[in-house]
Formats: C-alpha cells, sequence, structure tokens
C-alpha cells in the first residue's frame, strides 16, 4: 500500500479523495493554484505545493508541474479526482514513466475510450448497440452531409470531450457552422484537440449510466446504474439510483453491456458507461465511457455499500478486488442534487464571489461533499460546483422528502445559487413520475424566475441591520443617507 | 426607520419590547426572540408567527434565506435598478471571464443577433450578440483580456 498520495486536483473532489486516504492511513499531499491558496483541500492535506496562477494550464492542467511536486514530496501515487487531466492518457502515462502509480485506469484504456469517435467504432464491435452517427469527419460539407442523413436534430461534439463542453446540439442547417465552430474551439481549449463526431440526437431520451469498477487481474463487475436525466446545458444537476425506468430484465441486460465495453478495453479501476435511453421502446444505445471517478458517485457507493475512492486506491496498489457480482444488491434509494453557485434565472450563468455565509445540511443518511465554507471565493477560473448533497432512504418517496428537507436547511449567500431551483425540480409531477428526460430542463423551466421578494424577508433584513449592526435607530435613520453601510463589516455587536 | 429595498419601501421602528413595521399602510408588530451574529440567524415573531431568518449583508446587498429560500435585496435610495445587458448601445459582460475571440472591428456594420465577440468563463462559452443592427462605434477589449462583471465590452450604434 501507498504511504503518500498526490491529489492533483481541487475542491469538494479533492476532500474526498483526502477523507479517503485519512481512512487508510496514507498521508496525502495537495495542490493548488494561487487562486486556491486558502481553500480547503489544503487546509486539510498533509502537504501542499504551489503550482501556480489560477489558470488552469499553468496549475491543474500542468501535467510536468504536478508530476515534479508528486517527486519532490515523495509521494508515491496520483489521484487525479475528475475533470482537470483525470481522463488524459499523456498525463497517465507520464506519471507511469515517472515511476509513481496512476490511480485510475491504464493510459490505453483512457486513450481507447477517449476518443468518442474510435470508442463508438469499437463499442460496435464489441456488440454493444450504439446511437446512429458518423466518426472521422473533416470538413463542413461532409458535416453537412452527414446531418442530412441523419436528419435533425443532430449532435457535434469534441471526439475528445465530456462533461458536456466541446457539445452543441443542432436544431437546422442554418445553426450547424456556428454549432461546428463553437464545439471546435471548446474541444480545442478544454481537451486540446478540435475532432468533432456528428450522431442523431435522441428527443426526450434519458440518460443511465452504470458504474463499473475491477481490478488488474481481470475480475469486473458492475454496481448498477445512476438515472441522471436532469440536467441544464447538457450538464447533470440531479442524479439518482435505482432508475424507475429499468426492470431487474432491462437492468441485467444493461450491466452486462456496460461490463463488456469495459472489458472490450481491458479496463480496471473505476470508471462509468454512460447510455442514452429510449424509454417509448426500452431501447438503449453506449454514448460514451468515463474513465475516472463520477461527480455523482456518492449515490452508488450509498446504495451498493463500497467506498469506491478507497477500493481505487487499494486496487491501484495491486489488491485484487474481492467481490463477485452477486455479492452487491441495491439496497435503499439514493439522490444526489448538485448546488451550484448559477443563476437558473438567467439561463444558468455562473455565479461568482466571497461567501459570506455558508451552512450546510445535516442529519441522518444525510452527506454533504463540499470544497466551500464561509468566508471561501467562488472564482471564475473553476467550475462553479459549492457541494453535492447526497441522501439515503428506504425509497424513491422518502429520499426526495429527505433531499427537499436537507435543501431548505443550507443556507449559502454572497453568490446566486440553484437550491430554489433544484426544490421547484423535486416537487415537479413529473419528477415524482420519473419521466424527466434529458431536454425537460430546458422545456419546462426556460423562463424560470426566482420567487418574489416577501414581506417577511424585507422585514428580516430590515431588522438585522438594527441587531446585528449595534446601530440605534437613530444612526440607522441616518443610515438613509449612506445606504452602504454593510454590517458584515463591523464588528461592534450588541447583542 | 425607513428602508428601501430594490423597489419597495418599508418603515420599522421600535415599539416597546419589539417593533412596528409599516407595510404597504398597515402595522405589522415584530419581536427579535434570538439573533446568533455568527450564522446571521434571526428567529422573529411577525404577527404571532414565528419566522427564522438568516440574513447576510455585503455593502448595499441584502441576502435573506426563510424556509429554505433565498432572495437578495439591494438597499437603494429608492432608485430602480436592475440587470443591465446594455448601456446607451454598449454591450457588457454578463460574468467575468475572459474575451476568447473578437469577430468585428470598429467600423464593421453588424446585423441584429450576430456573433460580435466570444467570452469565456467557467469554460463555458459566452457569445456577445448585437441587439439591434448597426455600426462597431467602439471596441473597448481584445483577445485574451479578463473583464469584470457588467465592463462595456464593445459600442453598436444604429
Amino acid at each position: 500500500m501507498f504511504s503518500k498520495i498526490l491529489i492533483a486536483n481541487r475542491g469538494e473532489i479533492a476532500i474526498r479523495i483526502i477523507r479517503a486516504c485519512r481512512e487508510l492511513g496514507i498521508k496525502t499531499v495537495a495542490v493548488y493554484s494561487s487562486a486556491d491558496q486558502n481553500a480547503l483541500h489544503v487546509q486539510l492535506a498533509d502537504e501542499s505545493v504551489l503550482l501556480g496562477d489560477a489558470a488552469p494550464r499553468e496549475s491543474y492542467l500542468n501535467a510536468e508541474k504536478i508530476i515534479a511536486a508528486a517527486k519532490q514530496t515523495g509521494a508515491q501515487a496520483i489521484h487525479p479526482g475528475y475533470g482537470f487531466l483525470s481522463e488524459n492518457a499523456d498525463f497517465a502515462r507520464a506519471v507511469e514513466s515517472a515511476a509513481l502509480v496512476f490511480i485510475g485506469p491504464s493510459a490505453a484504456s483512457i486513450r481507447a475510450m477517449g476518443d468518442k469517435a474510435e470508442s463508438k467504432i469499437m463499442m460496435k464491435a464489441a456488440g454493444v448497440p450504439t446511437v446512429p452517427g458518423f466518426e472521422g469527419l473533416q470538413s463542413e460539407d461532409e458535416f453537412r452531409k452527414a446531418a442530412n442523413e441523419i436528419g435533425y436534430p443532430v449532435l457535434v461534439k469534441a471526439a475528445a470531450g465530456g462533461g458536456g463542453k466541446g457539445m452543441r446540439v443542432v436544431n437546422e442547417e442554418s445553426e450547424l457552422s456556428d454549432a461546428l465552430e463553437a464545439a471546435r474551439r471548446e474541444g480545442l481549449n478544454s481537451f486540446g484537440s478540435d475532432v468533432l463526431l456528428i450522431e442523431k440526437y435522441l428527443d426526450k431520451a434519458h440518460h443511465i449510466e452504470f458504474q463499473v469498477f475491477g481490478d488488474k487481474y481481470g475480475n469486473l463487475i458492475h454496481l448498477f446504474e445512476r438515472e441522471c436525466s436532469v440536467q441544464r446545458r447538457h450538464q447533470k444537476i440531479i442524479e439518482e439510483t435505482p432508475s424507475v425506468l429499468l426492470t431487474p430484465q432491462l437492468r441485467e441486460e444493461m450491466g452486462k453491456a456496460a461490463v463488456a465495453a469495459a472489458k472490450a478495453v481491458n479496463y480496471y479501476n473505476a470508471g462509468t458507461i454512460e447510455f442514452i435511453f429510449d424509454p417509448k421502446i426500452s431501447a438503449f444505445y453506449f454514448l460514451e465511457m468515463n474513465t475516472r471517478l463520477q461527480v455523482e458517485h456518492p449515490i452508488t457507493e450509498l446504495v451498493a455499500g463500497i467506498d469506491l475512492v478507497q477500493w481505487q486506491i487499494r486496487v491501484a496498489a495491486g489488491e485484487r478486488f474481492p467481490f463477485a457480482q452477486d455479492d452487491f444488491t441495491q439496497r435503499g434509494h439514493a439522490i444526489e442534487c448538485r448546488l451550484y453557485a448559477e443563476d437558473p434565472s438567467t439561463g444558468f450563468l455562473p455565479s461568482t464571489g466571497v461567501l459570506l455565509q455558508y451552512l450546510e445540511a445535516a442529519g441522518p443518511n444525510i452527506r454533504v461533499d463540499s470544497g466551500f465554507s464561509t468566508g471561501s471565493e467562488v472564482t471564475h477560473f473553476y467550475d462553479p460546483l459549492l457541494a453535492k448533497l447526497i441522501v439515503h432512504a428506504e425509497d424513491r418517496a422518502s429520499a426526495i422528502r429527505k433531499m427537499r428537507t436537507a435543501l431548505s436547511d443550507f443556507v449559502a449567500h454572497g453568490v446566486v445559487t440553484n437550491i430554489d431551483f433544484l426544490q421547484e425540480v423535486l416537487k415537479h409531477e413529473s419528477f415524482a413520475k420519473g419521466e424527466v428526460s434529458t431536454r425537460w430542463v430546458e422545456e419546462n423551466f426556460g423562463a424560470w424566475g426566482a420567487a418574489g421578494v416577501s414581506t417577511d424577508a424585507m422585514i428580516a433584513a430590515s431588522l438585522a441591520d438594527v441587531v446585528f449592526a449595534g446601530a440605534t435607530l437613530q444612526s440607522a435613520v441616518s443610515n438613509e443617507t449612506d445606504p452602504f453601510n454593510p454590517w458584515n463589516q463591523t464588528h461592534n455587536f450588541r447583542l | 426607520m425607513k428602508t428601501t429595498f430594490d423597489t419597495h419601501s418599508l418603515e420599522v421602528n421600535p415599539s416597546g419590547a419589539g417593533y412596528i413595521a409599516v407595510v404597504d399602510g398597515k402595522n405589522v408588530r415584530v419581536q427579535v426572540l434570538r439573533a446568533d451574529a455568527k450564522t446571521g440567524m434571526m428567529e422573529l415573531s411577525i404577527d404571532g408567527r414565528r419566522v427564522v431568518a438568516h440574513v447576510s449583508a455585503d455593502k448595499a446587498k441584502r441576502w435573506v434565506t426563510m424556509n429554505g429560500q433565498t432572495v437578495m435585496l439591494t438597499k437603494t435610495s429608492g432608485a430602480k435598478r436592475g440587470v443591465r445587458h446594455d448601456h446607451a448601445g454598449g454591450l457588457i459582460a454578463p460574468m467575468p471571464g475572459q474575451v476568447r475571440s473578437v469577430a468585428v472591428k470598429v467600423g464593421d456594420l453588424v446585423k441584429k443577433g450576430q456573433t460580435l465577440l466570444t467570452m469565456e468563463a467557467m469554460k463555458m462559452e459566452i457569445r456577445i450578440q448585437a441587439l439591434k443592427d448597426g455600426a462597431v462605434t467602439a471596441l473597448h477589449v481584445q483577445q485574451g483580456q479578463t473583464v469584470e462583471r457588467e465592463q462595456i465590452l464593445i459600442e453598436v450604434e444604429e
């Protein structure tokens, strides 16, 4: 087993990995950018190394600096988390070349699955169903021809992409040119490649993915599905397991396909096979494989009863995964909500600022994976994920109730968050029925606006100025001429 | 004590052990039952109803969470304010970020809806598009430049 691991990430996932290491008795090294000097993951790690400027290319995407930091601190392995370098085969190879262990699959598996076009060809060969479409096209003309053949709407996406970046839905031919350009640019900026593929865009489709896990000795199983259909801008905001759509038979079929897909690239460690599911005809298609730990891994951990991050580390160190498929059953129902610093009323534009107040929910079977605390700054350099709120209950209805209660206990001030929006989704009839497809949010909440300001809220805000600032009513009157007198910066509390 | 939030005004005055709030001409009795400065928590009695609120302040902004719902209020002197997306023909940055590309130059004629420049923030691409047909009269940013929220990027005149 390793004695020291470097975590090449930030935010909640870095903290999640640090916790797993501590429980296994492994020392941790955090890396950080100049924007993250006071970040929680830096405080929690045993030691930390400054990589460079805030821009990801200077810090969390800089493979050379990260490997040098591992060498310098004597770490034996690197956990990449998700995003950043986690699905970069060159990085995985460079880590191994530096005589360090990459906690994840082999560079060859990442490379094989990393290219959406090549992986699709490989999956077809392995007998895994795939979405109708084309790979290997170059010119706009070729794409135009392909789109016409497939029929609009189509999806163009970066072959090297993931996480909804470098991806555009094209509803009609006039949008194709702009979409190709934008997807190419985002692909180049985020993944260093502008190769695109094109496929049929499935309307009313569900996104159902399967967790797979294996060791280096060929033992590989699946850990059931995650339904991730509540999305905005192609990014998930609510995930749950089990999916209400799957019958035991479908679950078994999809699980087998997921294992076959992973085995086709000799996969080991944690991975996720994403399927598009068409509920009208109960058909599923391989979408892509995420060759890393997934943001929403906690719901699988709760329902399957396993610590995926600890097992990632253990199998990376060469341990055998001692469980067989039949050792796992799905126990109860788990839901995850992603709390983002973003404004649902402006098309989910990210919101930046300092967290003036940040209070998390707590209670039985409530888990919060977070990277922030009061005083933390949310910057525009990184993903605006504040926290993941995860609940586990006996059945779906109880899990929804638990989630709604937990969400209402959250307080996050200083940035606009999607908490109220998540509540709206959770109490929606379509969500209760499990009918939410991947376009449901944009179709139903396009003109969503935050609730109006209540009289109670105004009374509370007025009184807070008096109560917390220790201002007398006389000086509060004079406050009218000086409306910019924030009481959180005064320290003369008089309560 | 009169306070104006955005476009709404209310008056709160001390009365006995509590306060009287005047809302839309009606008097509402308010008492502060408990308050904790560290978490910004206040337990209030408003017309006999128990209400728990968390309040934070940043300059003129007040954030209030009640029953799990959060609103942001801005203390104003009564003037109307809102989120601006254009400023006298100038297009402003909707959020802080970096200018990725500039598609036009001063003097170019542009059509409504045409992409003038693109920004990137949090790995998301944002297109700044012309709100009307016209000519580019000023370009205040260049490729690669970091911009602040509401900074004027480009100006288009009819």
